[in-house]
Formats: structure tokens, C-alpha cells, sequence
């Protein structure tokens, strides 16, 4: 089975557990004000620019032969000095499982395992079990911000081994205001995993004004219920990405 | 620590006692004599001189050392041998141990003539220092002298003072990369019988050795290398001891912590480790690394005394290896291995081939088989070329060694570097995939490209440059041609005999040669511009797209080290944001663990800051205490060449 990835860190070591490879889906139902991971927002495949590295040659756009390069209007193999990167590669379940496999024994050193992050993962839900079933025995976590509907939820989550569940505004129309969605389905579906068994902590990213203020944490910490709960800080680079992206960054 | 004492030190305040000598030397006198008659004018020319609120004394007060020779000399010396660098002795470890223990008077039975002068001139030195120390009211000092360097040290202090008198001799000798060896091995008894008896807690212990260490700081600006920071103090910690048994100890402990709180560029800390090495232990280091003085670097004693038992070392000599001035595995007490006496260029082989063999090569394998020939070749030339060895007599080192330095030491191989791995294997993965396999680019106009430095051709660039299989990614195609090449090249030292009788050892570092070597040749196969520099020792290529640590640590450890261990560690930077906490802290030990126990070699983890870099290139004035590593030592940011500066920033770097 395809699925769309947009990067593969590894030795990750804020992702979960140990020294981790987080797997980046590409693709997300948000549109969160402070993300910084902007080039998993929409599924396509992006081109990605180091505009600081750029010396206006133009050999880019003299035109290829390479059929990969048509959405770009670009030649993406052309950059003598390597500023032009796409983001975002459709991969087969079976050789990313390989790929991932293949560091079985890295994981086991640093008592680590997989990290499924995004993006968000559930907009990728067949593809993520049928990658998990594919792998080797490996400790494995998803990051994800719980939108999705309870079936598709309880299917993924069922999968793993730990969960980071986001929890970022507690209040709906804030939710709505700064994430273009509603919570009601992320807040159901928290409902659940509290009584799942799973291994989980919650994760609040700390936007300064908006989402760190003192009632949003405070309706939070009603929800979160006194369960293991990591507050993000909100990083500073978060937007530099954005200009790779030919996208203007909100915040 | 004193923080006056520290700041004093820091400020280069006691760079106001030093002057200059001049000392003449008479034509009649033997290379011997003169460096006899050196080192005691240097003692005598010595001004004692106490720091306020020190406990470690002696400080170097002459400037300058004197050249025994004319240029005429020195010129008429070179055409009849072999010099080695300076020429003087240098990497050797020196035994402290025994010295330390015994006292100077007790190698005064053993030394020769010469040896005994030099004692003598150290003696009176030693004793101009105590009557100072008395003047000064320092009773404590005083009374550390009365004992040390004349008998043997009776605890703590006086082994440490010991020690930095020693080590201040033979630097004021004129040897230089004066490493410390196994530390925590000699010195920890003397600590341990002193906490036995209730005269250290941790804590005061910890205040001595601060005070211990920033006196390898006084003077260190005298002991030039390539670069400012290239000095050699090295210092051995952990591992086996003769008989197999873990030697990390409180001490051990204590000396990460030292450095830690001292950040200051000396000594170097080189950690022995091996599986049997707690996690522990890597989580002190790793907190050591965070503090971003390019150390500890790492040694797998696995894999280090497999290779030296190979090589012919005895098992407990193996077993009690140190390190050499960066990282070269040496004998202390009885070895006089060279062990940086030349370097191989792998680029460069590859080059050749690449402009001599290629269109004659129907196939990789035979295109492989002329690489084999060429380092074979290489190795001839670089071989051939050390013969009629000499170095400038040096009494006192003499005195320090458990053998007759002129005549060598029980090991008397000399070490050879290999360079630029990374490119070369590179190089020829791209000339395997895309010349042989692919055939997408032919022989000629990949030889065009090279020589043009892509301006013909240019399209092959990026394809070369970011898309061709990379060492570092895990990726056999390269790797493999990596395996091929250490292997290659330490065949091709087998058999050899050196000019003093030992044999020949291949490495994986490369010293100032990853530019010195990228200099020599023009662009390469793998996308290299002319110019562009090779990685530092035993690392990924500057411009490769890493995957990540994981693959870094895979691709580094298939090469078969037990016939290249003359030392070269693999060089990782990481992001000092990924420092921050204890648990990062626990996770990157982790990976070293994992490095160690995939049976890598040898180890350089720096926690790097760029932004800090840049900043530091513009505004010098506020990073005097930026430290980084360059190839096997630390040094000051501001102090280094600029393309040395630049170099650290362009390598891999890997983040959160």
C-alpha cells in the first residue's frame, strides 16, 4: 500500500521513548496558526527551496525531460549548489517497513523504536496499520492530534505501543479560531484512550497568548485529569520554513 | 578553584613574567650536549613565580626556546636523515607512573650522564620554587616541594605537583605533544589512600584537580602546533587495565567533572571504554560533551587491543594503550611508535586511476583492481621515503622512558594516516553506478568534468553531488567501497619494515590533511569542487545529504579495523540543543554505547553551535572561550585560521 511521507529523522529524541526514527506523513485536516511543520500540511508533493543558497542562476528552469519534475515547472535534479529539495515522497508500505527494519538493532542500543508523526497520521489510516504490521518487532509511537472519527481512531491507536495525544485548546471556538476545526471529535476521542490501557501522555504545545494562557491550561488540566502531560515550548524557528515553501507564516 | 586564580589564567595576567633567552651554543658540542646544556640553561633562567591562592605550581617564565642548531645546521642534518616534523621527540607516554612514585633521585641510579644533568637542573629548580614558596609564607607549597620531585610523592598533592613538574620538564625540553597517559590509573591510589584517610571529600578532591588542570592552561599558548590548541596534552581515562580489569574510578570521574567546570582547553579527556563499560559512564561523558569542549573522544578497547595484538603489540601493552597528541593508539612506558609519521590520500588514488586507468578498464572490478595497485604504489612512495630516521637527543625524556629513546622502545612502528575516505569511496561508488552500472555518463566525460571542474558537463554536478550513493547512509554502495579501501590500504602496509625495525600502521585519521590533501587534486567523482575540503579524520563527506546518526554509525562501523588501527575516530557534531536535559543526555549516551558496541572504533562527538560560530567570526571579542574540535584536539574558535573556522561549520550537523 502507498502512503506519502514527507521526511524520516532519525535518532529523534523528543519523540517518544529512547533514540527514535519519526516518520513524517504528509498531510493534515489542521491548519494550527504556530505549525511548524508546514510542508505536511496538504498530501501533494512540494518543491522546497534554500532560497539563502540561491545564486539566480536559473539552470532550474531552463526545462528537463524528467517526467517528476512536470508539477514543478522546475528541474529538480538541476541545482548545482543543492537548494531545491521536494518535500513529500509516495512510498510503499512494504520498503519503508524494510528501510525502518533495517535499524531494528540502532533501536534496541538506545531503547528506542518507530515515531509516526505528520502531518497527521489518521488522514492516513490504512496505510499507517498496514506499515505497523509490517514491521519487526520494533517499540512503536504515533504522535497525532486525535481528528479523526472514533472507528479510524481506535483501529490506529490499537496498533501501538505509546501514544502522544495533543491536546492544544480546550475551549471549541478557540479551537476553531486557531486550527480551522472543531475538538469535539479530539476531545471523544481522548475520552477513549483515557480507558484504553494504552501507555500515553498528552502534549500541549505552549503558544505564547494563545494557547498558554491560564484558563486554556487550566480547562486542559480538567481534561488531561492529572495523566502525564509534556509541555511544549514553542519554537522560535518554527517559521522558517514557510518561505522554503513560497507560504507566508501567520504568527 | 580559586575564580581569581581562574580568571588571572584566563585574562593572561602571568603572561607579564615571561621574557626571552638567549643561549649560545658552541660548535664543538654534540647534539647531546647542547640539549643538555639547554635544558639547564632554561631551569636556571626559570624565575620562580607563585600565584596567588595556586596549589599546583611552577609556571613557565621564558618565552622562547633557543634552536641547538644553525640553519646551516640544520639543513646539513636534514640532507643526511630523516626529520619528522620539528624533530624533536613527540606523541611518546612518558612513565609518570614509576616516577611519580619513586621519585627523581631514584632515576637518577638508572640515568645516564646527561639524564643525570638534567635531574639535577630540575632539582634546583624545584628548590628555588620552595624557597619562593617560603619567602611567599606558602608552608603548604613548601612542604609539597620538600618532598617532590627529589623522593617519591606521598599523596595526593604531592603526585599532582610531581606530575606538573615532570610535565613542565619536558615541555622546557623541547618535546613537544607531551601526552599524560592512563591518569586516573596511576593517580587515583594516591587519592584513594588520602580519602581513606579523611584528608579529601569529593568536593575538595575536585578544588585540587581544578587547580590541577588549569595548569595545563598557563603555558599552553607556548606550545604551538598547526594551530593554537594543537598541543598534545592528551589525557587517558577508563578502560582495561593490564589484566582485563575496568579501571574507571572516582578519579576518572572527577577529571570529566574538572573539565566540565573548568572549560578550558586542557588536557584533552580521551574516554577508554568497551562492553563492559556501564552506561554510566557514557552519561558522564556525554554530560562532558555538552559542555562543548570537543572531548572526551572515545576509544573501544574491543576492537583498539584486538588491532594492536594483531599488529604484534604484547596483550598487557595492548591492554594499557593511551593516546597519542589526537588519536593514536600508543604504548606508554616502552613505545616509541611514530605514529603520525606520514599520510595516504585516498581522493588522490582514486584520482589517479580516475585519469590513468579508467578508459582501459572494461569492467568495475578491474577499475577496483588498478585502485589496488595504486595504493599499493602509494604506499611504496610514502614507505621508501622514511628512511635514516633521527631525532634531536632528548635526555630527559630519556629519563622518562623504560627504554633507550635514541636506540627505540620495545614498539618502533611508525603510523600512517589515511585521508578523505569518505570522497574516495564516494568517488567511486559514482563511478561504478554511473559509468559501469547505469551507464549514464561516459569514462570521457566524467574525466572532463573533473578536469573542468564541472564547467563541461555541469549537468552531472547535482547528480554527482546529491544524488549519488554517499558513506554515511548506510548505503553498501558506497560503504563497501570503503571496506574495500582501509582494506586495501593496510594490505598494502603488511610485510613493510620501517627504518628503525618496526612495521607500518594504517589509520583512519587524517590530521591537517583533509586541506593539505584537497589541495594536492583538483575536483572528484563524487561532485567535490576544486578546493572544497575532504571531512575531518574519519567522516562523511562536507556536502553529502546525511540520513542521520543511525546510518552515520552503521555505514562507520563495517570497515574491519583490526589492520587500521593506528586511530582516527569517526567525527559527529551535534547541535547542542540536543544537550538540553538529563533524558538527552541519557539518549545520546545511549547512541555512543551503541557506536561502541556495533564495534566502532573510535569516537568524536562534539556538541557544536553555529549560530555561536558565525557570531563569533564577526565579533571575536565576545568568544574568546568558544571552544571547538578541530581534527584530534580543542582549540579556541578565535585563535584558528579562518579555514579551520569555516570547516567545522560546514560539516554534518546533525538536530533536535
Amino acid at each position: 500500500m502507498k502512503g506519502t511521507i514527507f521526511d524520516i529523522k532519525e535518532f529523534s529524541i523528543h519523540d517518544g521513548p529512547g533514540g527514535r526514527t519519526t516518520v513524517f506523513l504528509k498531510g493534515c485536516p489542521l491548519r494550527c496558526k504556530w505549525c511548524h511543520n508546514p510542508e505536511g500540511l496538504i498530501k501533494n508533493p512540494q518543491i522546497m527551496k534554500k532560497h539563502n543558497l540561491c545564486v539566480g542562476c536559473k539552470i532550474c528552469e531552463k526545462g528537463c525531460n524528467h517526467p517528476e519534475c512536470e508539477p514543478f515547472g522546475v528541474c529538480i535534479h538541476s541545482c548545482p549548489n543543492g537548494c531545491l529539495t521536494v518535500s513529500g515522497e509516495e512510498i510503499d508500505s512494504k520498503l519503508l517497513a524494510e528501510k525502518l527494519n533495517r535499524d531494528k538493532a540502532m533501536f534496541e542500543f538506545t531503547k528506542g523504536g518507530i515515531t509516526i508523526s505528520g502531518g497527521e497520521p489518521m488522514m492516513q489510516s490504512d496505510f499507517v496499520c498496514d506499515l505497523l504490521d509490517k514491521l519487526d518487532g520494533i517499540h512503536t509511537a504515533i504522535q497525532t492530534s486525535g481528528y479523526t472519527d472514533e472507528e479510524t481512531y481506535k483501529r490506529v491507536i490499537s496498533k501501538f505501543d505509546y501514544v502522544m495525544q495533543d491536546i492544544k485548546l480546550a475551549d471549541e471556538n478557540e479551537h476553531i479560531k486557531y486550527t480551522g476545526v472543531s475538538n469535539r471529535k479530539i476531545i471523544n476521542n481522548i475520552e477513549w484512550l483515557k480507558k484504553s490501557g494504552k501507555e500515553f501522555v498528552f502534549r500541549v504545545p505552549m503558544i505564547p497568548g494563545i494557547t498558554d494562557t491560564e484558563e486554556n491550561i487550566k480547562a486542559i488540566s480538567e481534561i488531561t485529569n492529572g495523566h502525564k502531560t509534556e509541555y511544549l515550548q514553542y519554537n522560535a524557528m518554527a517559521g522558517s520554513k514557510y518561505k522554503m515553501l513560497g507560504m507566508k507564516y501567520k504568527l | 578553584m580559586d575564580k581569581n586564580l581562574y580568571e588571572y589564567i584566563l585574562n593572561k595576567d602571568h603572561h607579564k613574567y615571561r621574557k626571552e633567552i638567549e643561549i649560545t651554543f658552541y660548535q664543538d658540542m654534540t647534539p647531546i650536549e647542547r640539549m643538555t646544556y639547554r635544558f639547564e640553561e632554561m631551569c636556571k633562567s626559570e624565575a620562580p613565580v607563585i600565584l596567588e591562592n595556586e596549589q599546583i605550581c611552577f609556571l613557565r617564565t621564558t618565552s622562547n626556546i633557543p634552536d641547538i642548531f644553525t640553519e646551516e645546521e640544520w639543513a646539513n642534518i636534514k640532507s643526511k636523515y630523516h626529520i619528522h616534523e620539528l624533530g624533536y621527540l613527540s606523541n611518546l607516554s612518558p612513565n609518570f607512573e614509576d616516577t611519580i612514585k619513586e621519585g627523581l633521585l631514584a632515576k637518577y641510579e638508572t640515568a645516564d650522564e646527561y639524564g643525570k644533568r638534567c635531574i639535577d637542573a630540575i632539582l634546583n629548580l624545584s628548590d628555588r620554587y620552595k624557597e619562593e614558596a617560603k619567602k611567599q609564607g606558602r608552608d603548604d607549597i613548601a612542604s609539597v616541594l620538600e618532598r617532590v620531585p627529589r623522593y617519591g610523592a606521598t599523596n595526593f598533592r604531592e603526585a599532582l605537583q610531581f606530575f606538573r613538574i615532570i610535565h613542565f620538564s619536558l615541555w622546557l625540553e623541547g618535546n613537544y605533544h607531551n601526552t599524560c597517559g592512563r591518569f586516573d590509573k596511576y593517580m587515583y591510589p594516591y587519592l584513594k589512600a588520602d580519602m581513606d584517610k579523611g584528608i579529601y571529600t569529593e568536593e575538595t578532591a575536585l578544588e585540587l584537580l581544578e587547580d590541577f588542570f588549569l595548569s595545563f592552561n598557563k603555558d599552553s599558548d607556548l606550545y604551538v602546533g598547526v594551530q593554537q590548541g594543537d598541543n598534545g596534552q592528551s589525557m587517558v581515562l577508563g578502560g582495561m587495565d593490564e589484566n582485563g580489569n575496568e579501571v574507571f574510578n572516582l578519579l576518572s570521574k572527577l577529571c570529566l567533572k574538572a573539565s566540565e567546570n573548568l572549560l578550558m582547553i586542557d588536557p584533552k579527556i580521551n574516554l577508554r571504554v568497551n562492553k563492559n563499560t556501564p552506561l554510566e559512564v557514557y552519561e558522564l561523558g556525554t554530560r562532558l560533551t555538552k559542555a562543548g569542549l570537543g572531548f572526551p573522544q572515545y576509544s573501544n578497547d574491543d576492537v583498539v587491543v584486538d588491532g594492536l595484538l594483531k599488529l604484534g603489540y604484547d596483550l598487557e601493552d595492548a591492554r594499557n594503550y593511551a593516546i597519542a597528541a589526537c588519536w593514536e593508539f600508543i604504548i606508554p612506558k616502552v613505545g616509541a611508535d611514530v605514529a603520525n609519521i606520514g599520510a595516504l590520500s585516498f581522493p588522490k588514488v582514486v584520482d589517479k586511476c580516475l585519469h590513468n586507468d579508467l578508459v582501459n578498464c572494461d569492467t568495475f572490478e578491474e577499475f577496483i583492481d588498478c585502485v589496488k595497485k595504486e595504493i599499493n604504489i602509494e604506499a611504496d612512495i610514502i614507505c621508501s621515503s622514511i628512511k635514516d630516521l633521527w631525532f634531536v637527543p632528548s635526555p630527559f625524556m630519556n629519563v622518562m622512558m623504560d627504554c633507550n629513546i635514541y636506540e627505540g622502545g620495545k614498539y618502533n612502528n611508525f603510523g600512517i594516516h589515511g585521508t578523505g575516505i569518505a570522497t574516495g569511496a564516494d568517488s567511486l561508488a559514482a563511478i561504478e553506478k554511473y559509468v559501469y552500472n547505469d551507464k549514464t555518463i561516459s569514462k570521457r566525460d566524467l574525466i572532463e568534468a573533473v578536469d573542468s571542474d564541472f564547467e563541461k558537463h555541469s549537468e552531472i554536478l547535482p547528480l554527482l553531488r546529491y544524488e549519488a550513493p554517499k558513506m554515511g547512509n548506510d548505503d553498501d554502495g558506497a560503504d563497501e567501497k570503503a571496506v574495500m579501501l582501509l582494506k586495501a590500504f593496510s594490505d598494502s602496509l603488511k610485510g613493510r619494515t620501517n627504518c628503525r625495525g618496526g612495521i607500518f600502521r594504517a589509520g583512519t585519521g587524517s590530521a591537517m590533511y583533509y586541506l593539505w590533501h584537497a589541495d594536492e587534486i583538483g575536483a572528484s567523482p563524487d561532485g567535490r569542487r576544486k578546493g572544497e575540503a575532504f571531512g575531518t579524520n574519519f567522516s562523511a563527506s562536507l556536502f553529502a545529504k546525511i540520513k542521520g546518526p543511525f546510518s552515520v554509525i552503521k555505514s562507520f562501523t563495517k570497515p574491519d579495523f583490526s589492520g587500521a588501527i593506528n586511530g582516527g575516530p569517526l567525527t559527529l557534531e551535534f547541535a547542542s540543543s540536543m544537550f538540553e536535559d538529563d533524558d538527552s543526555i541519557n539518549k545520546v549516551a545511549t547512541l555512543v554505547k551503541a557506536y561502541v558496541d556495533m564495534g566502532g572504533h573510535q569516537l568524536q562527538l562534539n556538541a557544536v553551535n553555529t549560530e555561536l560560530m558565525k557570531d563569533a567570526q564577526a565579533h571575536p571579542e565576545n568568544h574568546r572561550q568558544l571552544v571547538v574540535r578541530i581534527w584530534g584536539w580543542s582549540a579556541y574558535f578565535v585563535e584558528l585560521d579562518k579555514e579551520y573556522q569555516d570547516h567545522v561549520m560546514m560539516r554534518q550537523q546533525y538536530q533536535v
